[in-house]
């Protein structure tokens, strides 16, 4: 009962955060309410009991790709608000629509006509018998205490799909390398306007009056 | 399972609450009394005559994109050092070369320069800033202590004289 | 692998309601608590190294002075400046706070680790079996590193949502520094991942209390996993926190307030309150991952959950009264010091160390030779040493290359 309720909370988090970032006139606001939709997928990873992933959404998204989102808004100067009315692309909205469409239709098909399995229950089948199928990742340990799920990720994540693990590590490089790529020309030869200036003259030797020590607790409300 | 959770709801709802009450004790208490000067944006008491154009440094964007790629990295090191018994030496090589990849990629970022954050002409600082002439003893004047026992001629004039001719 | 869990839901739902609120009640009183004597501690330590008296007007030794202060500031008028996103403005403080309380959920406070019954640590409020701590989430440790990453929009959007250049400046400068530094914190909450063998906090104290070597050196990761990853989880901690030395975006002489520029009266209080609450958790994560958290001898303590307690707070108090020594000593870094020591050198350092010990752990779980231990050490240290030499390489080829464009276009 309780879970049923709790996916329902975190499912209309997540869906009205999903529409307020469409639908937000500010850029930052958007981010915000991405951040609210990634908090409600959150609650539904733990829900499926996979709390690493829950933490890693957090971590990774929420954490730093966000981030990312809100550097570059605040940079480029476009959290200013937008004006809907204004269509700088003609035709976008009537394909918008159709598209968008097409891929709620899509997407119901397949949630009809893919009932069998669907369900939740075990992914791998059996053949012969039809019944789940015994896999290498038992729910009880060696010790007879159940295994995280961290521990079956990692389990299944070094030594089965180890290849996949190292393809994505070439992915990451060629993401770093794409990142120095992109800034390469921009960060040359660009001054640096906030560190010290470029020359400054020591005081004095001979004792001068010092200053009252002020309270560096910074107790300083406006 | 769910119920670990609850208690991180309820301090949850806890510190919500805490931070709207303060607000609506602080809407209740303090005077209102907004004018132009008060609510124009703060610039140590320089009038902002125009909006300058900022050209914010790039720098800080390519930190927050190399940071998406070193906090994905850092996320896949948990999995193996919670199974890392199981995994044997397979495993262990396995983790080796992608920290390598992920190093090989870091070594490239900084060869070339993208995390470079020092001024351009890193600066010295006047000649004799540093010397054995000048030390605490010298530079700094000790206020009040004369009754508390320390030895006259700390930060008096006799110790400057060799310091006018450093300087 | 335990799949530790808090023995307390299961049972009756309304008994483990008001076990959870009881919980989370006291944990909410004690860090607001904690945190106005914290700020009253840090002057009067300060003042005293600086050799004045501080605050002793409000109070016996000026203990209620942060409480004077912090009702003063409730009659302060609210100023919304007039560039100010207004939804944005009033929201930052709710992200600064609210992950800094939530942060002190899964820190183990007490409980008697020392009796080997399995009992560990489990104590019975009103006839509920449970932990000494809000809260034993699965993914433990990690919920840690969720919390730091939303207390950097706290920040982030209080500068943006000033709506001047400033604090906007001083914001991203923050959070450029805090997410530089969680990279370094994250691999060496790794290191310690690596030791425990499980994420929840409260396996980490069940590990650490286990007998030591020759039962004088406690099994605290400090020792466990070398000092390194200590070193380098403190000074980003300290870095994450914005704590001097590394709080050169809340430095006044630079940016006036940094991100908190515009906010007055309860808006400030509740930045300043999350900052320091942020010290108070953190300090009390260092304690839980590094010294063992509650774990300690009984000494001269009646067997309970109190003795748990005791070693809390006196490790507490060690974290704090550094962090507070800290400030009142070392100078201020550079922002450009600060972000290289981030990258370029706590986070190869984590790495390698990371490594060293995912050896050495299975060379020890597997029962290598001596040999074989020695020679995959010797290997390590030789592969870590050329690489580092690449990294020194590239660090030079960079700088070499920025000067050579200075002298090409000047």
């Amino acid at each position: 009962m309780t879970e049923v309720v709790v996916f329902c909370v975190a499912a209309a988090l997540a869906l009205v955060g999903a529409l307020g970032v469409v639908v937000s006139k500010n850029p930052v606001h958007s981010a915000l309410f991405l951040i609210q939709t990634l908090m409600g997928v959150a609650v539904l990873f733990v829900l499926q009991e996979a709390h690493f992933l829950a933490a890693v959404q957090v971590v990774v998204y929420a954490g730093a790709i966000v981030i990312l989102f809100l550097f570059v808004i605040m940079l480029l100067g476009v959290d200013k608000a937008e004006d809907f009315a204004v269509e700088p692309i003609a035709g976008q909205r009537p394909l918008a629509a159709v598209v968008g469409g097409a891929l709620l239709a899509i997407g119901l098909t397949v949630m009809v006509v893919a009932v069998d399995g669907s369900t939740g229950t075990s992914a791998t089948f059996d053949p012969q018998t039809g019944q789940p199928a015994e896999t290498a990742l038992d729910s009880i340990g060696a010790d007879g205490q159940p295994i995280t799920d961290i521990e079956r990720i990692g389990r299944v994540l070094f030594s089965d799909y180890a290849l996949a693990f190292e393809i994505t590590a070439a992915l990451l490089t060629i993401a770093v390398i794409g990142a120095v790529v992109l800034t390469r020309t921009v960060s040359r030869g660009e001054r640096l306007d906030d560190l010290e200036p470029a020359s400054f003259d020591l005081p004095p030797v001979a004792p001068h009056d010092n200053q009252p020590d002020h309270d560096s607790a910074g107790e300083s409300g406006a | 399972m769910l119920g670990q959770y609850l208690p991180l709801l309820a301090l949850f709802v806890l510190a919500a609450a805490f931070a709207a009450g303060s607000f609506i004790a602080s809407g209740l208490l303090a005077p209102r009394d907004p004018s132009a000067a008060k609510r124009a944006a703060y610039e140590c008491g320089i009038v902002p005559t125009r909006e300058t154009p900022e050209r914010f440094p790039v720098r800080f964007f390519l930190v927050a994109m190399i940071f998406i790629v070193f906090d994905i990295e850092i996320i896949f090191f948990y999995p193996y050092a919670v199974a890392y018994g199981g995994l044997g030496v397979f495993g262990l090589v396995v983790i080796m070369v992608f920290s390598f990849a992920v190093f090989e990629s870091f070594v490239y970022l900084i060869g070339n320069g993208a995390l470079e954050w020092g001024p351009l002409k890193q600066v010295a600082g006047p000649a004799g800033a540093v010397s054995v002439q000048r030390t605490t003893g010298t530079t700094v004047r000790r206020v009040g202590l004369e009754d508390r026992g320390y030895a006259e001629g700390v930060g008096t004039e006799d110790a400057d004289d060799t310091d006018e001719e450093a300087a | 692998m335990i799949l530790a869990a808090d023995p307390l839901y299961g049972g009756d739902l309304l008994g483990d309601i008001l076990i959870t609120l009881l919980k989370a009640g006291v944990a909410f009183t004690f860090l607001l608590v904690a945190v106005m004597l914290m700020i009253w501690f840090e002057r009067k330590l300060i003042s005293d190294m600086q050799n004045r008296i501080g605050p002793n007007i409000a109070g016996p030794w000026g203990i209620f002075q942060t409480l004077a202060d912090g009702i003063k500031l409730f009659f302060k008028e609210d100023l919304v400046p007039e560039n100010a996103d207004r939804f944005v403005f009033k929201l930052a403080p709710y992200l600064a706070l609210v992950p800094a309380f939530l942060v002190f959920a899964i820190v183990p406070l007490g409980g008697d680790f020392n009796r080997k019954d399995g009992s560990d640590g489990v104590v019975s409020i009103f006839g509920h079996d449970t932990f000494l701590q809000v809260a034993d989430p699965p993914m433990g440790i990690l919920f840690f590193l969720a919390m730091s990453s939303i207390a950097i929009y706290g920040i982030m959007l209080a500068g943006w949502g000033s709506g001047s250049k400033y604090p906007l400046l001083g914001a991203v400068r923050a959070s450029a520094q805090m997410i530089s530094y969680e990279a370094a914190l994250g691999l060496a909450i790794a290191a310690v991942v690596l030791q425990t063998g499980s994420l929840s906090t409260h396996d980490m104290v069940i590990d650490q209390a286990a007998g030591g070597y020759g039962g004088i050196i406690p099994n605290w990761n400090i020792v466990v996993t070398g000092f390194v990853p200590f070193f380098v989880f403190f000074i980003a901690g300290t870095a994450e926190l914005n704590r001097p030395p590394f709080d050169l975006v809340e430095a006044e002489q630079e940016l006036v307030g940094g991100f908190h520029t515009e906010y007055s009266s309860i808006r400030f209080a509740l930045f300043f309150l999350a900052e320091f609450m942020n010290t108070i958790t953190m300090s009390a994560i260092m304690v839980l991952l590094f010294l063992g958290g509650p774990a300690g001898p009984a000494l001269f303590f009646p067997e309970g959950w109190w003795i748990g307690t005791f070693w809390f707070f006196l490790k507490l108090m060690a974290f704090l009264f550094t962090f507070v020594w800290f400030r009142a000593t070392l100078p201020r870094f550079r922002y450009d010091q600060l972000m290289d020591l981030g990258w370029k050198v706590l986070i190869p350092i984590s790495l390698a160390w990371f490594l060293l010990l995912a050896g050495l752990r299975l060379g020890d779980d597997r029962d290598w030779t001596y040999n074989e231990t020695l020679a995959f050490m010797v290997g390590c240290i030789i592969t870590f040493a050329l690489l580092g030499g690449l990294l020194i390489g590239a660090i030079n080829t960079a700088r070499a290359e920025r000067v050579r464009e200075e002298a090409d276009r000047g």
